[in-house]
């Protein structure tokens, strides 16, 4: 015979730890449904996940995601030509977002005239101010280090220098392929298109004669007329 | 169907086979039901006025999600301050600890926001389409005739608007008024996430007001579980006087009885659905309906209020309540180091905030006898202003290191974060060895400042460089 409670409710289970009984009561019907839901939603996630692989798990959907991005932004760049940044360097807008990230990002090294110097007070006499050159390589000159075409500019602010001891880093995991993009506009919107590039003594391009002159060649398109040699900013 | 009297032994709300005993607690005036409705609509009127005050250009309480920034009556917080956060919830949950073990569950009946749309709003809707208890519990049991299914359909239809009005107050704590009202002037389509929270907002409370109800505090609560646990004989709490009640019922000549006649007042007021007579339990939020509907009655027979009040345990047995007891003390010490540390956590919070990393690539480069070290700082300005920064270096740095190339002064626009590439450099002659340093931000106007976490200047061993003389003429034309 199982005890009942003083007052004809509950069932007082036989069981008891320390003298601790526990009466055998109905879970609320709203509680035992929350389980019926797991279970059946069990069902469900096991036939669809781990039988039929009808779902992503998450670590797919976030590999997918990124593939996604990669495969866009390598879209936009098999898109990029030497003329289409050309182009982009005479459009305000993309010009100014760049030479907002230039003034922020580039001109400690660069200089605020793209000339790789800056105005400095000496220590022994502060009033009078020196140019003093500043780590990074002009920008405002015709004479190249790695390449003077957009793509390679490009390529070198959105990857850095070959040897990335010699300072320029890889910017585009700090600014994004778009801000990178918007910056060459700006340095070339300081340039003419079709301006003879020169590489530099140093450059690493030099001793590869078969690098040189694709390049050159691609700086000057040849439907334009044969190249003027502008001074720029020099 | 007969009320069923409550017992311990088993939760009023669920029949013996699970299914739901829908509690219809019946009106009840008094004093302490005037200054809860009093309370609770002061904090409505709080909940839904915060996010239409404007302070110092944004609305008094505002959790921009989007923006990551947080403003809390003028004060701005960035993501970067979540630490305060940990001092905020830990003040919090003593400051309950501590009023908890005094008064019980007072949170609970007076201020819970539960309590306070369930009793407040939901139920006098109810009260006013259904009228009181009984004729509640008559409407429900009675057949679906048309006007039965008018009234639900109405009541129903109140719930769902003012489930769909709390929902929007709720969202514009998060996304501002003003960008809430442009939201609601564009198809749904148009801002689909914002619309989805707010339509699972209105469902979930519709469905917590409507029918889920007393379940919510009695079962799921986590909060009121850990509140009972906090409370022992000498919280004062709502107690049943059985000394001077029992024995219950009708005196007659050769049985006298206690003050209690046994009318059932209490239990037909109770929103969880219990018999207070039973002495404390874990479905009492404490919101005092039962001492108004008991004093009521004891005021009509003329006899002392106060059968059912707040009082301890050890009041309740004739003993005096002790409020200054170990648990207290030491709830309010713990209470007092909180607050202390909330209010240091908060003076630390500084309206811009400077942090610095090293950028990317070699740690040092060396290029014509000067060593360069390149960073990045990041400055958020965190004032609704604009505001012009200097940045300087600090720690026992070498005269001849300088920034280069960046102006020493910065300008960020009200709420703007910016990042800047800083270069210091050294001639290579005056490095001795790496030291370390700190860049600071200091507010031009205001003189407010931030420093960066230590940082190091690198480069190469001066013992094992050739000694190369410093030549100015390789950095100076």
């Amino acid at each position: 015979m199982t005890p009942q409670s003083p007052n004809n409710g509950p069932v007082l289970r036989e069981h008891s730890y320390d003298g601790i009984q526990e009466y055998d009561q109905k879970l609320p019907n709203w509680w035992l449904f929350t389980w019926y839901i797991t279970m059946v939603w069990f069902v469900i996630a096991w036939v669809a996940y781990y039988q039929l692989n009808l779902g992503e798990s998450g670590e797919e959907q976030v590999d997918k995601a990124l593939a996604n991005i990669k495969a866009i932004q390598l879209k936009e760049l098999e898109k990029l030509t030497d003329e289409k940044l050309w182009a982009m360097s005479q459009d305000e807008k993309v010009v100014a977002a760049g030479a907002a990230t230039f003034a922020t990002t580039c001109v400690a090294c660069h200089g605020t005239d793209l000339s790789a110097t800056a105005l400095s007070a000496t220590p022994d006499n502060p009033k009078t101010k020196v140019k003093v050159k500043l780590p990074g390589l002009p920008l405002n000159d015709t004479e190249w280090k790695h390449g003077g075409t957009p793509l390679q500019l490009l390529s070198l602010v959105r990857k850095g220098a070959p040897d990335l001891t010699k300072g320029m880093p890889p910017w585009e995991p700090q600014l994004g392929l778009t801000r990178v993009v918007e910056v060459v506009s700006f340095v070339l919107s300081k340039h003419k298109k079709g301006e003879p590039v020169t590489l530099a003594a140093d450059s690493p391009l030099k001793p590869g004669a078969a690098a040189a002159p694709s390049a050159a060649s691609a700086a000057t398109p040849p439907a334009t007329a044969p190249a003027v040699p502008t001074p720029a900013g020099k | 169907m007969k009320p069923s009297t409550p017992t311990l032994d088993s939760l009023s709300t669920i029949h013996a086979d699970g299914s739901r005993q829908f509690v219809q607690p019946s009106d009840v005036h008094g004093p302490f039901t005037f200054w809860r409705r009093v309370a609770a609509l002061a904090l409505l009127v709080i909940y839904i006025a915060l996010p239409w005050i404007p302070v110092n250009g944004f609305p008094a309480v505002f959790l921009d999600v989007q923006e990551r920034r947080f403003h809390f009556f003028g004060l701005t917080l960035a993501t970067q301050d979540l630490w305060i956060g940990f001092f905020l919830v830990t003040g919090l949950a003593f400051s309950l600890f501590f009023v908890t073990s005094l008064f019980g569950r007072v949170w609970c009946g007076w201020t819970c926001p539960y309590t306070v749309f369930m009793e407040q709003l939901y139920r006098r809707v109810e009260r006013w389409i259904d009228g009181d208890g009984p004729a509640r519990r008559q409407l429900e049991d009675a057949p679906w005739t048309a006007s039965k299914i008018a009234r639900r359909v109405f009541k129903h239809g109140v719930f769902l608007l003012i489930s769909a009005v709390i929902a929007h107050i709720f969202l514009s704590y998060f996304v501002s008024i003003k960008s809430l009202y442009e939201m609601m002037q564009h198809s749904p389509a148009h801002h689909a996430k914002a619309f989805g929270v707010v339509l699972f907002l209105t469902g979930a409370l519709y469905f917590s007001f409507s029918w889920f109800r007393e379940q919510f505090c009695i079962i799921l609560c986590p909060y009121g579980r850990l509140q009972s646990a906090l409370t022992d004989d000498n919280s004062v709490v709502i107690g049943y006087d059985k000394k001077r009640g029992e024995p219950r019922g009708k005196a007659t000549v050769e049985k006298p009885a206690g003050d209690c006649i046994d009318c059932r007042r209490c239990v037909q007021v109770c929103p969880t659905g219990i018999d207070i007579r039973n002495g404390l339990q874990l479905e009492c939020i404490g919101c005092a309906a039962c001492v108004d509907a008991c004093d009521d009655i004891m005021v009509k027979l003329k006899r002392p209020k106060g059968l059912v009040r707040y009082d301890s345990y050890v009041g309740l047995q004739g003993g005096k309540t002790r409020l200054i007891r170990p648990r207290t003390i030491f709830y309010s010490i713990v209470l007092l180091v909180g607050v202390v540390a909330f209010t240091f956590a908060v003076t630390r919070i500084s309206p811009l905030r400077a942090s610095v990393v090293r950028m990317g690539g070699a740690s040092f480069y060396v290029d014509s006898g000067i060593i360069r070290n390149q960073f990045q700082l990041r400055v958020i300005n965190k004032r609704n202003a604009e505001s012009t920064y200097k940045i300087e270096l600090v720690g026992s740095v070498p005269p001849s290191l300088k920034i280069v190339g960046v102006d020493q002064m910065i300008t960020l626009p009200a709420m703007g974060e910016d990042l800047k590439t800083i270069v210091l450099t050294l001639p290579q002659a005056d490095y001795k060895e790496h030291f370390k340093f700190r860049i600071k931000v200091t507010d031009a106007a205001r003189g407010d400042s931030n420093e960066t976490r230590v940082m190091e200047y690198l480069g190469p061993d001066p013992k094992a460089a050739p000694a190369a003389a410093l030549n100015a003429k390789d950095f100076i034309h």
